[in-house]
C-alpha cells in the first residue's frame, strides 16, 4: 500500500493541495487536470494551477469517526467531513485534527458544519517503522481557534542593504501543552512530528518576510528528531513550500538537513548569509529552520531526566538583502569533542552524560563563544540590549547570563523554555524570535546557541527600522502561541502517547 | 427476439461466515444448485462470466478465470468483473450479439478471510482520497444523510420521522430475512435496537444501519430465449441491463444527496425494457446502508426527491410486507436486503437476481410475495463502490 510511486503522487498533490481551474468556464478540480470536462479539447493547455495551501475552506458537512480504518486507529475518534473551497467550487474530504475526543464524548456536529477551516500539513496515517512516512494536507483545524488563517502575500521590496541579514522569521508550536509545576511545555498532536513543525515554521517565515518562495536558493533544516535516518526533512519542506523556482514537479532549490544536536540550525545562519553574498551565486534568499519533536526516554528510564524539559516546535529564518529586519554584525563559534549528550543510530532516545552537561559542556562553550564575540566587537554586557542564551532547561540560561553580567531585563524576555519546552534545534531560534517580537529598531541582540557534542554559535545582530513595519503581517508570534485561549492541557500519559505519534 | 437473454436457473450459498470452505467450494455449491435446477451440464456452457471484488486480496487469487476453468474443467472463454450485475450485463450483451447461447454468470467473495483489514481495503479501493483523509466505509453514508437533511430542510418532527424511517428499513429487512434460509442474519431486530446502536456510535447511523461483511457465492445460468423455452418451463427474461459511472471521489460529485449513476442506469434500463416504474413490482435495492435504500427509491424514480422517507415511514409504521408507492405495492428487498441477507460484494448482485427469479416464478416459499395482480416484473440495482458504478437490471416473466 505504501508503494513509493503512489506515495510520491499522493504527497505531491495532497501535501500542497494542488488543484486546477479551467480558464474558459472557471470550473475547478482538486488534483491537476490537463483539460476541463465541461470544455473538452479546447481547454487543453488552458488549465491554470490552483493552490489551496494558503486558503481557508468551509467544513460543509461532517460526521464522527469512532471506528477508524486500521491506519487511523491511533487517532481513536475524530471528525471527518467534506471541506469546500472557493464557494463550493472545489470539495475535498478531510478530517479535523488537533482535537482529542474522549470515549463516549458527544460531538455537536451541526455546530461544526459551516465553520471556516484551515488546511494543515500533517502525517497521513500510521505505517510500519520501515515505511515511507506519508503526509497530507487533508487535515484541517478550525480557523477561529488555535491556528489562524494567514494570507501569504509577496510584498514589494524597498530598501536594499549592503550585507544580507534576517528578512523574516516564523515560529510554530502545537496546540497541546503539559503543565507540571511552573513549567509548561508543548506537546505535538498525534499526527505532528519534526517534519510538520519545520514546514509550519517555514510557512510562517514566508508569510512574515513577504518574499517570493521562488527566490529561496537553499534551505537548511536542523533537527535531531527526523523520522528518517536517511532522507532529508529539507526536501519535504522545499516541495511543500515550493521553495526555489518550480519546474514541473521539481523545485530549483538546494535543500539539506544539518545535525549538531541543538545547534544544527544556528550553525547555518552564517552559511545561509554567506551564500547570498557569494559573487554570482544569484541567490536572493535562503532559509534556515530549526525544529524538533524533542526526544526523551520516559521518566525513570536511562535518559529519562530529559523528559522533564522536552518540548515541540521550531523556528525558521529567511535571509536576504532586501528589507532586512536584523543585520548580522558578526559571529563566533567554538567546538570541542565533549560527549555530554548523544543518541546512537537506531536508538529511539538520547542519552545524557550526567555531570558533563553543566560545567564542561553548556557553560564552558556558551561562555567562550559569547566572550570571544564580545571582545571581537569590544563590547561589554551592558552595551547589549538583549542576550539570548540557549535554553535547555529554565536554570542554565539564567545562570550563564548572570555569570556573564547580564541583567534580567536583558535575557528574561528570550526565555521560552518554561512555556513551550526545550525544542532542541529550535530552542535558540525560538528564543531569538521572542526577542525580535518585541525589540525596537537599532538594538543589539546577542544569541548564543549550544549544541551537545559540543559547540556554541554566538551571533551579534542589530535590528533595523523594518522590524516594526513587518510585525503586522505576523499573526502567530510567541505571545499569540503561548497566551492562546485555545491551548489544551494534557496529562502525562496523554503527553507520552501524543509524542510517540502515529 | 430469438437472441434475447433469459435466466433458466439460479443457485446460491448461504451468506455469512464460511470459515471452513474455500472459495472454490462456495462457487461450486452455487453452480451445482443452479445446474441441478435445469437440464444444463458443464459441457453446455459456452462462456463464463465470474465476478469478485476482493479475491486477489482476500485469498491471493489472481487469474480467477483459471481457477474457474480448473473447477469446471472447461476451456471456454471466461471473464472476471467486479459484480454479478456487471457480469450479467456483459453476458447479456454477448447473447444479444448472438455470440453465445448458454452462459454461466457467477459471483463469489470471501471477505471474512481478511476480517482485520477488509475495511481498509474497501475504503481504499472505493475512494483513495477519502481514505487518506481518514474516511471509513461508513462515513460517506453518514455524510450523505447529513447532506440530505440539510438540502431538504428536514427539521424537528420530520427529522425524527426520517430517523425512524431509516431504522424501520433495517427492521423490515431483518424481518424479511427470517424467512430466507440463505440469509446471514435470520433474526428480528427492533427499532429500539437500531436507535440504541446509533446512540452508542454517537452519530446518525449505527451498527444496524449497515450491511455486514460476508462470504458467499451465487450463480445464474443464462441462455437465449429461444434456448430457454426448450430448457425450462418458466424462464425469466432479462428485459433491460444498464450501467453508469460516477467519480470515485464522493466529495467532488455535484450532487451529494443522490447517485447520478443510478438515475442514468435506471433510465436506460427502462428504455431498453419498454417499461416504466409503475410496471415494476419486485425491487431489490443495494442497501449498503439504510440511507442508500432510501435514496435509491428516489434515484430509481419511485419517489420524488426528498420524500422517500415519508413513503417508508407510512409503509413501515404498520408494515404489511411492501412499500406503498402511489397506491401500488412495491415489494422491496424481500430476501432481507444486503443488511440481513448479507453483502459478499462479488456475489451480492446474484442474490438479488436469485430473489427476483424466485419471486416472479412464485417459488419463494415462505417469503413469497402475494399480490392481486400477478407478479410479472422485477428490478435489481447494484453498486460498485459508493455509487461509483451503478447497475440496473430489469426482469420479466415469459408470457404463458
Amino acid at each position: 500500500m505504501s508503494s513509493e510511486p503512489i506515495e510520491r503522487r499522493v504527497s505531491y498533490l495532497g501535501d500542497r493541495l494542488k488543484a486546477s481551474k479551467c480558464q474558459i468556464c472557471g470550473k475547478e478540480y482538486f488534483e491537476i487536470r490537463d483539460y476541463c470536462t465541461n470544455c473538452g479539447r479546447k481547454s487543453y493547455m488552458r488549465m491554470s494551477p490552483v493552490d489551496l495551501f494558503y486558503e481557508k475552506g468551509k467544513l460543509e458537512i461532517c460526521t464522527l469517526v469512532t471506528e477508524p480504518t486500521n491506519k487511523f486507529t491511533k487517532l481513536e475518534s475524530f471528525v471527518y467531513g467534506i471541506v469546500s473551497f472557493h464557494d463550493g467550487k472545489i470539495r475535498v474530504p478531510g478530517r479535523l485534527t488537533d482535537q482529542i475526543i474522549t470515549d463516549g464524548e458527544a460531538v455537536d456536529l451541526a455546530a461544526l458544519e459551516g465553520r471556516e477551516v484551515v488546511p494543515r500539513f500533517r502525517r497521513r496515517y500510521t505505517v510500519s517503522k520501515s515505511d515511507v512516512v506519508p503526509t497530507i494536507s487533508l487535515a484541517f483545524t478550525l480557523a477561529d481557534e488555535y491556528y489562524p488563517h494567514q494570507e501569504y502575500k509577496v510584498a514589494a521590496q524597498n530598501k536594499e542593504y549592503e550585507l544580507p541579514g534576517i528578512v523574516g522569521y516564523g515560529i510554530y508550536t502545537s496546540r497541546f501543552r503539559i503543565r507540571e509545576g511552573g513549567l509548561e511545555r508543548a506537546v505535538p498532536f498525534m499526527d505532528e512530528d519534526s517534519v510538520t513543525a519545520a514546514v509550519e515554521a517555514g510557512k510562517n517565515a514566508l508569510i512574515h518576510s513577504g518574499i517570493d518562495s521562488a527566490n529561496i536558493g537553499k534551505v537548511y533544516v536542523g533537527s535531531e528528531s527526523n523520522p528518517y535516518a536517511v532522507k532529508p526533512i529539507a526536501s519535504k519542506v522545499a516541495q511543500v513550500l515550493k521553495l526555489g523556482e518550480e519546474d514541473g514537479d521539481v523545485q530549483g532549490v538546494d535543500a539539506v538537513d544539518t545535525e549538531f544536536a541543538c545547534k544544527a540550525a544556528t550553525s547555518m545562519f552564517k552559511d545561509a548569509t554567506a551564500l547570498i553574498n557569494y559573487p554570482g551565486s544569484g541567490i536572493k534568499n535562503t532559509m534556515v529552520i530549526g525544529a524538533d519533536n524533542s526526544q526523551a526516554a520516559p521518566r525513570g528510564c536511562p535518559g529519562g531526566e530529559l523528559d522533564l524539559f522536552v518540548g515541540y516546535g521550531g523556528a525558521a529564518y529567511v535571509f536576504g538583502k532586501h528589507d532586512v529586519i536584523a543585520e548580522i554584525e558578526g559571529w563566533y563559534s567554538v567546538t570541542s569533542d565533549t560527549p555530554d549528550f548523544w543518541r546512537r543510530d537506531g536508538e529511539p532516545y538520547p542519552m545524557h552524560g550526567g555531570r558533563f552537561t553543566g560545567d564542561p559542556a553548556y557553560f564552558k562553550h556558551v561562555k567562550k563563544a559569547t566572550t570571544k564575540l564580545m571582545s571581537k566587537f569590544n563590547l561589554k554586557a551592558q552595551d547589549i540590549n538583549y542576550f539570548v542564551p540557549h535554553q535547555p532547561n529554565p536554570a542554565f540560561p539564567v545562570k550563564v547570563a548572570r555569570d556573564m553580567g547580564f541583567k534580567e531585563e536583558q535575557y528574561a524576555c528570550s526565555l521560552q523554555v518554561n512555556r513551550i519546552g526545550n525544542t532542541y534545534s529550535g530552542c535558540s531560534p525560538v528564543g531569538l524570535a521572542a526577542v525580535l517580537d518585541i525589540a525596537k529598531p537599532d538594538e543589539q541582540i546577542l544569541v548564543a546557541s549550544y549544541g551537545s557534542g559540543a559547540g556554541s554559535d554566538a551571533y551579534l545582530l542589530r535590528t533595523t527600522k523594518q522590524l516594526p513595519d513587518k510585525r503586522k503581517r505576523q499573526k502567530m508570534n510567541i505571545k499569540y502561541l503561548t497566551a492562546n485561549p485555545f491551548v489544551q492541557h494534557v496529562d502525562y500519559t496523554t503527553y507520552r502517547r501524543l509524542k510517540l505519534g502515529m | 427476439m430469438q437472441n434475447s437473454p433469459a435466466i433458466v436457473a439460479v443457485g446460491r450459498t448461504k451468506f455469512g461466515e464460511h470459515y471452513g470452505k474455500e472459495p472454490e467450494r462456495l462457487i461450486e455449491e452455487a453452480w451445482l444448485t443452479a445446474s441441478h435446477n435445469c437440464g444444463l451440464e458443464r459441457k453446455d456452457l459456452e462462456a463464463c462470466y465470474l465476478s469478485d471484488c476482493f479475491l486477489p486480496i482476500t485469498n491471493k487469487l489472481g487469474l480467477e478465470e483459471g481457477f474457474l476453468s480448473e473447477l469446471t474443467q472447461l476451456h471456454v472463454p471466461m471473464e472476471v468483473t467486479r459484480s454479478v450485475s456487471a457480469a450479467l450485463l456483459t453476458a447479456c450483451n454477448a447473447i444479444r450479439a448472438g455470440v453465445y447461447s448458454t452462459v454461466l454468470v457467477g459471483g463469489l467473495e470471501k471477505m471474512t478471510d481478511r476480517w482485520d483489514k477488509i475495511r481498509d481495503d474497501l475504503m481504499l479501493l472505493e475512494d483513495p482520497w477519502s481514505y487518506y483523509a481518514g474516511g471509513t466505509p461508513e462515513s460517506n453514508h453518514e455524510l450523505m444523510l447529513r447532506a440530505y437533511i440539510k438540502k431538504y430542510g428536514i427539521t424537528g418532527n420530520d427529522a425524527e420521522k426520517l430517523n425512524l424511517a431509516l431504522a424501520q428499513i433495517a427492521v423490515k429487512n431483518h424481518a424479511n430475512a427470517t424467512k430466507n434460509e440463505y440469509a446471514q442474519y435470520q433474526r428480528k431486530i427492533s427499532v429500539d435496537q437500531v436507535l440504541h446502536a446509533r446512540k452508542e456510535a454517537r452519530k446518525s447511523l449505527g451498527l444496524y444501519d449497515f450491511a455486514p461483511i460476508s462470504d458467499g457465492a451465487t450463480a445464474l445460468i443464462l441462455t437465449s430465449q429461444e434456448k430457454a423455452q426448450k430448457t425450462c418451463n418458466n424462464p425469466i427474461n432479462v428485459l433491460g441491463t444498464a450501467s453508469a459511472t460516477d467519480y470515485l471521489n464522493y466529495p467532488a460529485r455535484d450532487d451529494l444527496t443522490h447517485f447520478i449513476a443510478s438515475k442514468i442506469a435506471m433510465e436506460k434500463a427502462l428504455q431498453m425494457s419498454g417499461l416504466t416504474q409503475k410496471d415494476l413490482q419486485v425491487l431489490e435495492l443495494n442497501d449498503q446502508s439504510t440511507v442508500t435504500e432510501m435514496v435509491s427509491l428516489e434515484d430509481l424514480g419511485f419517489c420524488e426527491e426528498g420524500t422517500a422517507w415519508k413513503t417508508i415511514y407510512a409503509s413501515c409504521t404498520d408494515y404489511k410486507g411492501y412499500y406503498e408507492v402511489n397506491g401500488k405495492k412495491l415489494f422491496t428487498n424481500l430476501n432481507g436486503g444486503l443488511k440481513a441477507d448479507g453483502n459478499p460484494l462479488g456475489a451480492t448482485g446474484g442474490a438479488q437476481i436469485f430473489e427476483i427469479f424466485k419471486q416472479l416464478r412464485g417459488e419463494a416459499g415462505p417469503r413469497q410475495a402475494t399480490s392481486e395482480t400477478p407478479l410479472c416484473y422485477g428490478c435489481s440495482s447494484e453498486f460498485e463502490g459508493f455509487g461509483t458504478k451503478s447497475y440496473v437490471s430489469i426482469f420479466g416473466r415469459s408470457k404463458p
